[in-house]
């Protein structure tokens, strides 16, 4: 079933063109920072931004950076949104429970597919990165890459950083997901599952900025994401990175378990 | 019905422990031990060679009403700020301010420190000098519960209920100054009672119930970072500056130095390096720090203060408080240089700033 589910999301145009859609954006900020030469302060902009000019090979992590506030957790909520609530609107919801397979098991494959979809996602905004910026930009060749503490990393230290750092993004996007797999459950409109999803989104960052909400702040979804920063640290600081993972894997359980609960009991007349 | 209801019992379940573990875990209660405050303190004054790496986060409710050219210090005791440390003695250490994007690190080595600030990539040496700011590093809790506690005496501390801080089961000693012109009426250190270390500082003021300052560990670890984390050398690309000095500062041309042996019940001491027209009163946590001001620098400072809301504006000149920081500009104003004007800054009430003023002005009469 996950294989079946897999093919079915890949073979999608709409697949690719959000994945296309979301490397537009970095691609553009390259362009501009190439035809202009104006690369934001360090700690200004998006992060690695300001690095990206005189090491093109950093251009992945600020890519990463550049989609994450907002057009790759959109692009998640559209996808995870669709996954139960699209079959009801389609009307092929009831022929997929036709089979002997049971819900739990249909859950469990959309879920593996919005995470493969993340992953694949992750993984080309960094290596459509990767070419636009070793393309664009000036690429060191010996160890110059200046860790945020300011001591220098070897092009290996800051490729083997980038992997962990794309794990790190492609696992904070796994709350977003599990939360419009909930909301999917929940309605049979697709749109309605990713808007709520959005809104989770968006309600989150605001308290994220707010003093008065800095007890909530730790449970926050967005709490940990840009975290992946602190991999650029000498030496990594794990502190808000083990924290981030955590809060995922706890957003994934609580929520695929309300999704369950919901789902496996829930009335399909459509 | 009923089976459609046990599959949201168990999410339920689920979602309340989760949600109530951080509770249950915070209100663990911590032990306590046998030590007396004075046993406490001296442990703690002792501390100075342990050795440690760890992750605090500082907390500041003052706000103060400075210029652009202190927001350092302003955003230090206002702000949130996160410290990582790595102590291997009192001339091997490092603190890194850590942001969202970037990070400022202090180096220190046994002739200097090296302050490197991802923004700007600079790398900028200072040699320790005896007149600064207060930067990031005064803020960890080790350095900032060693310093308070230095000068405290026997009579002043008592012991209060123990905490856990960074996963030990840290003691508490109370520090509540006993000199009149106070304004912290307590201050709170909870320490590891096998090291000496103080782990959390509470600075207290007697209006507020919200602490002028709360700085704690987060993560502690006791074992010694290797030398290479505290070790610092300019990345090549980089700016390399040396430290703004206190000892530049121009002071003005005061013809008269001689500030009185004590003000407002606090003696004067002395520090090598420290120039005759500022003066330090003083002990403990009740300091006052007594500077001669250049007029035009005066002029712009009263103006400052004298719009910050609570401020006194009387024939003494300005005062205001921010939390117990109390700053005062006193004497008169002109453009040529000054005549008896000075600045007044330090932890000490209101009604001691201006008592201090008036001695300084019958002084210079």
């Amino acid at each position: 079933m996950i294989a079946v589910e897999l093919r079915k999301l890949f073979r999608r145009p709409r697949t690719w063109i959000t994945i296309a859609l979301l490397n537009s954006l970095p691609v553009l900020v390259a362009v501009l920072l190439k035809l202009t030469d104006l690369a934001p302060r360090p700690g200004e902009g998006p992060a690695f931004l300001s690095a990206v000019l005189t090491n093109g090979t950093l251009f992945p992590l600020a890519a990463l950076a550049i989609v994450l506030p907002l057009f790759l957790p959109i692009a998640v909520a559209v996808v995870a949104g669709d996954a139960v609530a699209g079959e009801a609107q389609g009307g092929t919801l009831r022929y997929l429970l036709a089979r002997p397979a049971g819900r739990t098991r249909l859950l469990v494959a959309k879920l593996v597919a919005v995470i493969a979809f993340v992953l694949v996602t992750v993984v080309i905004v960094a290596a459509v990165g990767y070419l636009v910026g070793t393309t664009l930009f000036e690429v060191q060749s010996v160890g110059a890459t200046t860790a945020l503490s300011g001591s220098t990393l070897t092009p290996e230290q800051v490729a083997w950083r980038t992997v962990l750092s794309i794990g790190y993004v492609t696992i904070s996007m796994l709350g977003v997901a599990a939360f419009a797999l909930f909301f999917s459950t929940l309605t049979d409109s697709p749109q309605l599952a990713t808007l709520g999803a959005l809104a989770v989104l968006i309600g989150s960052s605001l308290l994220f900025t707010l003093d008065a909400a800095s007890d909530i702040a730790p449970y926050l979804p967005t709490r940990y994401w840009l975290s992946f920063v602190d991999f650029f640290r000498d030496p990594i600081l794990w502190r808000d990175v083990v924290r981030g993972l955590g809060l995922q894997a706890v957003y994934v359980v609580v929520l695929l378990g309300a999704a369950w609960a919901n789902f496996t009991t829930k009335d399909i007349a459509s | 019905m009923v089976r459609r209801g046990w599959r949201w019992a168990v999410v339920a379940l689920g979602l309340a422990v989760l949600v109530a573990l951080p509770a249950l875990v915070a209100a663990l209660p911590a032990d306590d031990r046998d030590l007396s405050a004075a046993e406490l303190r001296a442990q703690v004054v002792a501390s100075e060679d342990v050795a440690f790496s760890g992750y605090a986060i500082s907390t500041g409710g003052l706000v103060l009403p400075v210029s652009d050219a202190l927001t350092g210090v302003a955003d230090l005791l206002s702000d949130q700020t996160a410290l990582r440390a790595w102590y291997r003695d009192a001339d091997d250490w490092r603190v890194d301010v850590v942001t969202a994007t970037g990070e400022t690190g202090t180096h220190r080595d046994a002739s200097g420190t090296w302050t490197w600030d991802y923004a700007d990539q600079r790398a900028s040496r200072g040699d320790d000098p005896p007149l600064a700011l207060p930067s990031a590093p005064d803020l960890l809790p080790s350095a900032l519960g060693r310093r308070l506690l230095s000068e405290a005496t026997d009579a002043e501390l008592t012991r209060i209920a123990p905490a856990r801080v960074a996963g030990v089961d840290a003691v508490g000693l109370r520090y509540t100054p006993a000199d009149a012109a106070a304004s912290v009426s307590a201050v709170d250190v909870w320490v590891d009672p096998g090291t000496g270390l103080p782990l959390r500082v509470v600075v207290r003021s007697a209006d507020t119930d919200v602490p002028a300052l709360d700085t704690r560990f987060l993560d502690l670890d006791l074992s010694a970072p290797a030398a290479s984390t505290t070790d610092f050398s300019p990345p090549a690309d980089s700016d390399i500056t040396r430290d703004q000095d206190l000892r530049d500062l121009d002071l003005g041309r005061q013809e008269r130095a001689d500030l009185p042996s004590a003000l407002a019940g606090l003696a004067r001491r002395t520090f090598d390096g420290v120039p005759d027209q500022v003066g330090a009163y003083g002990s403990g946590i009740t300091v006052l720090a007594v500077s001669a001001l250049p007029g035009r620098a005066a002029g712009s400072l009263r103006d400052q203060l004298s719009r910050t809301p609570g401020a006194v504006v009387d024939d003494l000149g300005v005062r205001i408080a921010a939390g117990p920081l109390s700053l005062m500009v006193a004497g008169t104003s002109t453009r040529d240089g000054g005549s008896g004007t000075y600045l007044l800054a330090g932890t000490v009430t209101l009604d001691a700033l201006a008592a201090a003023a008036r001695q300084i002005q019958e002084a210079g009469r």
